[in-house]
């Protein structure tokens, strides 16, 4: 019974390949379109938090009367936002957490004037980042993007050795990132350095599957190739599935942990997700014209 | 089962991580830091030490430490202290309490960082220029003078640059944060006293040759109402160079008298800090042409309530006191991050972030359990999950590396890719091919050993990308993967062999 379903599967896998590359193809279009008008409308392909946009982020501790303050703060600062952190257990509200593109000192003379109350730190947490600082720290952070994409296509050619094979992970990779970025986009999720950093992990983290595609593939060639591929898929798809699994706890858990973490959470399982399509749809029917014409069997 | 060398390495390296993070349940207090010249340092008290008694009486928390210390001092006759630490006791003759800062002994070796642990971080250059690495240098020392001079604890001041090679001054302070920090640290701390539009005096140890800062020649003498609210003045004395006492006399000796107040000069001393008027002072008439090296400063502050005012005030003072002690750095600073965290938070979430690290254990080990169905396997990959965490946190505390919550946030990671490997290794071994356990195991490695590569090359950029504030998410990840490859992952191939031949 397995063997025949086994075998249908693979010549339906022949007969398809080419025309499953299209999915992944349309939707990575559809991304970078997404993300050309979003440039166009915001002047960026993200939206920066205050750490990199420059401005002032302050928690205050405890529960606080939140609609009265967002109300009146809105009409001095154009800018500002207010979110809530809930303990995941109790549901409490842990903290209330204010962000401005505001000089810190202007936004906590008027908070502490609402609030009737002067902000310490056994009630608040300020954080202040300049503007010329945080400009320089988010272009070095897309300087770092760019820098670990290169040296992670460099290892891949080094590990492959073989042109077409490593652009297929290294375009598998290009996805990842262009995938969640749109998404994050598309949430309005503000993005902090530690956001961005995300990103670059995604890039490490994304290939391995990649990489266990490629090798089995190419290299051990023991059983026909849509086996090996079919292989690779069920190592590969539990590989990322238990680390989808891993994250989602942090995905769910929208508050009561810091925001540089659940960030980096929240784009890793999307990035995951993204990987699926771009390994074992886009990577795997690359290498498998790739061995077609090659005549790899 | 056969234990081969690689397993005993694991076993190795896990029982000296052991030893690292094993818990302390030693009691006592320690001491972080002494103050320089006190009667503390006399004695031969030194930081690190642990008090484990005072006057014979057992001290294990701080709490003891202070309830025993607060029941003799201050007095107003000096009292005998017996500070009894590990290594010695120390008789302390005094009437005011130690000038030493304590801290409970730590529970682990595990440190974590600021935005779990509270206190305070800025990032500072120069306004308008960029800093080259002596006068980087410079900013450090005349930073960590005034500091010191205002008498702030456990700080930690560092040079850091970034991708582009621009250098800032990193300041970081645990617990809690003075609200001085700003201009102790943003300021360029221009002292100057004019005469007219003539300076007499700057500063710095070059015109200024002492500043008092305890006993009569410091303080705060008076505080009167003042519109809504109180002011209060404090003056303290300082001795001025000779040479900056000749210029005192030779422009005093020009001046006339006051026609209003005759009994002083007719133009006052001003008193400026950073461009800023502080005081002015009036100069008394027999002052004149005089070469006086000993000066009184003065000043005020204001606040609501005569409380507020005398704070601000005592501030003000220390911080004039602070710069003149510590002179002017021959640029403008720029602050360009102040964080200052509250401890409150951390709390809750590090224990969220534990949790949710748990889970990740569990469901990892679950959805492994059920995918191969074989205990002994799904232990093996439990032990290596947890082995690899145990390690990279005591590889962390071992560098006193600050664990913050993208450094957590990379343990789980590093954690992560350590799984998709083991789960590499388990069905290459379990596959049916025709190959030998060992060659399949290579087959693995290969994949392995590229993975691996690939993840430090992404991460390794961030050790400099903005300051290196996210060096933590690299640095935790990158250990975290490279004990997996150097020793759990050797080991579980080992195991996984000795499990699938049984």
């Amino acid at each position: 019974m397995e063997q025949e379903s086994e075998t249908k599967s693979k010549d339906w896998y022949d007969r398809y390949y080419k025309t499953l590359l299209i999915i992944p193809l349309l939707i990575l279009i559809f991304c970078l379109a997404y993300l050309g008008f979003f440039y166009s409308q915001h002047n960026d392909f993200i939206l920066k938090d205050s750490s990199l946009a420059g401005g002032t982020a302050i928690t205050l501790n405890g529960e606080i009367n939140s609609e009265n303050i967002e109300s009146s703060l809105k009409t001095k600062f154009s800018d500002i936002t207010i979110r809530k952190l809930t303990d995941i257990r109790t549901g409490k509200t842990l903290a209330t957490i204010i962000e401005t593109s505001a000089d810190s000192e202007e936004v906590k003379s008027e908070l502490e004037d609402l609030l009737g109350y002067s902000l310490t730190e056994e009630n608040s947490s300020i954080e202040f980042t300049g503007s010329s600082l945080s400009q320089s720290f988010y272009k070095q952070l897309i300087l770092a993007l760019i820098i670990s994409f290169i040296l992670m296509s460099c290892v891949v050619f080094i590990l492959f050795r073989t042109f077409i094979p490593s652009i297929a992970v290294i375009f598998a990779a290009f996805s990842d990132i262009v995938m969640p970025l749109a998404v994050v986009d598309y949430l309005g999720i503000k993005l902090s350095a530690a956001g961005i950093s995300a990103f670059l992990m995604l890039i490490g983290y994304s290939v391995d599957t990649d990489i266990l595609l490629t090798t089995r593939a190419l290299k051990n060639r023991e059983s026909t190739l849509n086996k090996r591929i079919f292989r690779a898929f069920k190592t590969g798809i539990l590989m990322t599935g238990t680390a989808l699994l891993a994250v989602l706890p942090a995905f769910f858990v929208v508050s009561g942990i810091p925001d540089s973490f659940r960030q980096i959470f929240f784009i890793l399982s999307i990035g995951l997700f993204a990987d699926i399509i771009n390994t074992w749809l886009t990577n795997a029917g690359i290498i498998k014209w790739y061995c077609d014409k090659k005549g790899i069997k | 089962m056969k234990f081969s060398w690689r397993i005993w390495l694991l076993v190795i390296v896990l029982s000296l991580s052991l030893l690292v993070l094993a818990p302390n349940f030693e009691k006592g207090v320690l001491i972080k830091s002494v103050e320089q010249n006190s009667t503390a340092s006399e004695s031969g008290l030194t930081a690190g030490e642990i008090i484990t008694s005072i006057n014979g009486e057992k001290v294990e928390t701080i709490e003891d430490y202070t309830r025993l210390v607060s029941s003799i001092l201050p007095s107003e006759n000096p009292v005998k202290l017996l500070i009894g630490t590990k290594t010695q006791e120390t008789l302390l003759f005094t009437n005011s309490t130690p000038e030493i800062t304590v801290s409970n002994l730590p529970k682990t070796k595990i440190k974590t960082g600021l935005d779990l642990s509270g206190g305070a971080r800025a990032l500072v250059d120069a306004e308008e220029k960029e800093l080259t690495t002596s006068e980087l240098n410079d900013l450090i020392a005349v930073t960590s003078e005034r500091l010191n001079v205002y008498g702030l604890k456990d700080v930690q001041i560092k040079p850091v640059s970034d991708l582009s090679g621009k250098n800032y001054m990193l300041v970081e302070i645990a617990g809690s944060t003075p609200k001085e920090l700003e201009s102790l640290i943003g300021q360029q701390g221009k002292f100057e006293a004019k005469i007219g539009n003539e300076t007499v005096f700057e500063g710095g140890n070059r015109d200024i040759t002492y500043v008092a800062r305890t006993g009569q020649e410091s303080g705060i003498y008076s505080c009167t109402p003042y519109q809504d609210g109180e002011v209060c003045n404090f003056r303290f004395a300082i001795s001025l160079s000779e040479e900056a006492a000749q210029k005192h006399a030779k422009i005093t000796s020009e001046l006339g008298t006051d026609p209003e107040n005759p009994q002083y000069l007719d133009k006052k001393l001003d008193l400026y800090l950073d461009d800023r008027l502080v005081d002015s002072l009036y100069i008394g008439k027999d002052l004149k042409g005089s070469s006086t090296t000993q000066i009184s400063i003065s000043g005020s502050g204001t606040g609501a309530t005569r409380e507020e005012a005398y704070k601000t005030a005592e501030a003000d003072m220390k911080q004039l006191q602070t710069v003149l002690i510590s002179g002017s750095l021959p640029f403008k600073l720029k602050i360009e991050k102040l964080d200052t965290i509250s401890p409150v938070l951390g709390k809750e979430f590090t224990k969220n972030m534990i949790i949710i690290a748990l889970t990740v254990f569990l469901i990892i080990s679950v959805v492994l359990f059920i995918k191969y169905r074989r205990i002994k396997l799904t232990l093996a990959v439990i032990l290596t999950m947890f082995s690899e965490a145990f390690i990279t946190l005591a590889i962390a505390a071992l560098i006193r590396w600050n664990l913050d919550a993208p450094s957590i946030a990379g343990i789980i990671a590093g954690i992560g890719t350590g799984v998709n490997d083991q789960i590499v290794i388990i069905d290459e071994a379990v596959s049916n091919e025709f190959q030998s356990i060992k060659q399949r195991i290579k087959n693995a490695l290969f994949i392995i050993i590229g993975a691996f590569f690939t993840i430090i090359a992404a991460m390794l950029p961030l050790f400099w990308a903005g300051a290196g504030m996210l060096k933590g998410f690299a640095l935790t990840t990158i250990i975290g993967v490279s004990v997996g490859i150097l020793i759990t992952r050797p080991a579980f191939s080992d195991i996984v062999k000795n499990i699938i031949k049984e």
